[in-house]
């Protein structure tokens, strides 16, 4: 159906936006565009990290690409697929092989169920999968694979730390066999010392079994550790795209540049010099997006034009894409040069 | 030397849970000095929270209880003192800065009427006076348009700037110390940034004494002076920022410094701690992280260590651990 270079999952101008009712009659009085026109591309066994503040959208992007809300318009094709128009058992069969790990690792597992219990509960939503008589096996397996122990398949989720539970979670979404892993801030709740051995294992998972990750975090130090390629989004919009290595050594665009100088890091002797740029205010109310471009509220180039005309995401300086009428290098960065 | 302005001593915190009495802050003790920025470091369940919380006289009762020690303010032992005394000095001496603003703000009364109220009860200001205060301190902290905003609800503020105005509560009074128990953590990384330079602007003007209490040593290491880290209610490090940063004494801190990723230099594969964080009810005589350590041997399982100066180091630099100086040396036994 599809050749080795077409990419896993590609996005294409995804829209998705929620009613706004008025107080009373809840009649819709307007919308928030969550979502607003994005477009990507995933290949297979890749990492796409999604960075972003509060209030980007990542996580609606997230869950419109898994199905949990319905798009206003656009694209999601899943190894040659429409998922958007594929008739409802085929868009079974594929959104089988699109899995996701939450964030809490407390909220997002039953507890009156045991470990056994909440992993096979795919099976019997998706029969045909692993045949009954292997779920025992199969739960150890994977129990195994996740670094748990897998003679406590019968342990309910209270019995575990929160960095074990994660990797229930991880369990669970393995166990459709599937292709695109959707990460939700699944690290963001752990404390440290677990949040990296959850990471090593995504890693090692990725390489065992060909996984492709859409990695939605907010640490950017984790974002650039797995991914391969980072998308950067400002109020429902990608702002700058590329490989890893352009994203975090050459940003051209403002709000990616001040994203990154503002992450703490733990020498600040020892690392490269850089310049603190320090934004002002909040990311603005996604129901009244300023008008040409999103950052410019924010934003210390801003010009008359910014105002007046949106600037697209496309290449303008360099090799990558970035979506800003005056892109420039970091300075530590063009200095290098 | 002057005596420092906050001396902790031994100071321990112990709480009835249905699995058994758990001891969550266990005979710490540090000092700080007037001005100075003391970082506490520590991940879920390592008592960094409680201990502050024993400070400010906070500690939820009945469940929870400070059995022992001693919390010395400007020469007297706060701990010795009746509640309603310690009360007065919270504010005006010692003030907190709360982890989640939305939780810790009154949702039903107008921010400013918040504010406001500290004038009113603790400086017997008037109504306009309080008011008139409350507007200053909102611009001094940096939120825009006070004059109109001091009549908005806690809701119709952002998570950053609701922290601005935790913050402006804080040290409305003038605090001595002021003690921020992860007051960014609920923030965008942008926003955090303009939470912490808004943080050591106040404390330069004020010259005031703060404990940042982080699991962020990234965080930490923008601001503090000296830091100390703790596990299973225990101090097991503590010096200067660089000296404890770069020479590292214990297993514990030298794990969590190679457990971050990297913001730059090539990606390598992580080296987390192995294991999880220890369950304080059944805690025995062994060093708490013993189970998690790479450096353990015998001695650690049978004699729990001492806070002790690390050998070959200045003599700020303590740590608790049996094998501190091979740790420091950066050697990995067998």
């Amino acid at each position: 159906m599809s050749s080795p270079t077409d990419p896993l999952l590609s996005v294409r101008d995804l829209r998705t936006s929620f009613p706004i009712r008025s107080s009373v009659l809840r009649r819709k009085a307007g919308a928030v565009q969550a979502v607003s026109g994005v477009s990507f591309d995933l290949p297979a066994g890749r990492t796409l990290g999604l960075v972003g503040e509060s209030g980007s959208g990542k996580t609606t992007l997230a869950r419109t690409v898994i199905g949990l809300e319905p798009p206003e318009s656009g694209q999601v094709v899943f190894d040659g697929q429409d998922l958007l128009t594929l008739p409802p058992a085929e868009l079974r069969q594929a959104r089988r092989q699109i899995q996701m790990i939450f964030q809490d690792p407390y909220a997002s597992l039953n507890p009156r169920l045991t470990v056994e219990q909440i992993i096979s509960e795919a099976w019997l939503i998706s029969p045909g999968v692993v045949p009954r008589d292997r779920w025992a096996a199969e739960v150890k397996d994977l129990l195994a694979r996740v670094g748990l122990n897998p003679d406590h398949a019968d342990r309910y989720p209270h019995q575990f730390s929160g960095g074990q539970r994660q990797r229930v979670g991880i369990a669970r979404a393995l166990a459709l066999r599937p292709r695109l892993v959707i990460c939700d801030e699944a690290v963001s709740a752990l404390d440290v010392s677990v949040q990296a051995q959850v990471l090593n294992l995504l890693v090692d998972l990725q390489q065992e079994l060909g996984l492709s990750f859409l990695f939605i975090a907010h640490d950017l130090s984790v974002v650039r550790h797995i991914s391969d390629e980072v998308a950067v989004m400002y109020l429902g919009k990608v702002v700058e795209t590329g490989t890893t290595a352009q994203i975090f050594a050459a940003p051209v665009h403002p709000y990616t540049q001040a994203l990154l100088s503002a992450v703490p890091v733990p020498r600040p002797w020892a690392a490269p010099p850089r310049q603190q740029i320090l934004l002002k205010g909040d990311i603005p109310s996604p129901v009244s997006p300023p008008s040409g471009c999103r950052f410019r509220t924010r934003c210390w180039k801003a010009q008359d034009r910014c105002a007046t005309e949106e600037p697209a995401l496309a290449v303008r300086l360099g090799e990558h894409s970035s979506a800003c009428h005056f892109p420039e290098l970091p300075v530590a960065a063009a200095g290098a040069r | 030397m002057d005596d420092p302005l906050l001396a902790v001593r031994d100071l321990t915190v112990r709480f009835r849970t249905r699995a058994g009495t758990v001891t969550a802050v266990d005979r710490v003790g540090f000092d700080l000095a007037e001005g100075e920025t003391l970082a506490i470091l520590g991940e879920t369940g390592s008592g960094k929270s409680v201990t502050a919380q024993a400070l400010m006289g906070l500690v939820p009762r009945p469940a929870g209880e400070v059995t022992g020690g001693r919390i010395v303010y400007a020469g007297t032992d706060l701990l010795t003192r009746p509640r309603s005394e310690r009360r007065r000095l919270n504010g005006t001496d010692l003030a907190m800065v709360f982890q989640d603003p939305l939780s810790s703000l009154n949702p039903v009364f107008r921010v400013g009427a918040q504010i406001g109220e500290l004038f009113r009860r603790r400086r017997g200001a008037s109504r306009a006076e309080a008011r008139r205060q409350a507007i200053e301190l909102m611009d001094r902290v940096g939120i825009p348009a006070a004059s109109r905003r001091v009549d908005d609800y806690p809701h119709q503020f952002s998570g950053g700037m609701r922290q601005r105005v935790m913050i402006a509560m804080a040290i409305a009074l003038q605090p001595r110390v002021l003690i921020a128990d992860e007051p960014t953590t609920a923030l965008d990384v942008t926003v955090q940034a303009q939470v912490m330079a808004l943080l050591a602007e106040l404390k330069a003007e004020h010259r005031m004494a703060m404990i940042l209490i982080s699991h962020d040593l990234g965080v930490v290491a923008g601001v503090a002076d000296r830091v100390m880290l703790m596990y299973a209610g225990r101090v097991v490090e503590t010096g200067g920022l660089r000296e404890v940063y770069e020479t590292t004494g214990h297993p514990y801190t030298r794990g969590l410094m190679a457990s971050i990723p990297a913001l730059d230099g090539p990606r390598e594969r992580l080296t987390p701690i192995k294991g999880s964080p220890p369950d304080l009810t059944r805690l025995s005589v062994s060093c708490p992280f013993q189970p998690r350590c790479d450096f353990a041997t015998d001695v650690c399982g049978t004699e729990r260590p001492e806070l002790a100066p690390v050998p070959g180091r200045p003599g700020s630099h303590r740590a608790a651990c049996h094998h501190a100086k091979e740790v420091a040396a950066d050697v990995v036994p067998h």
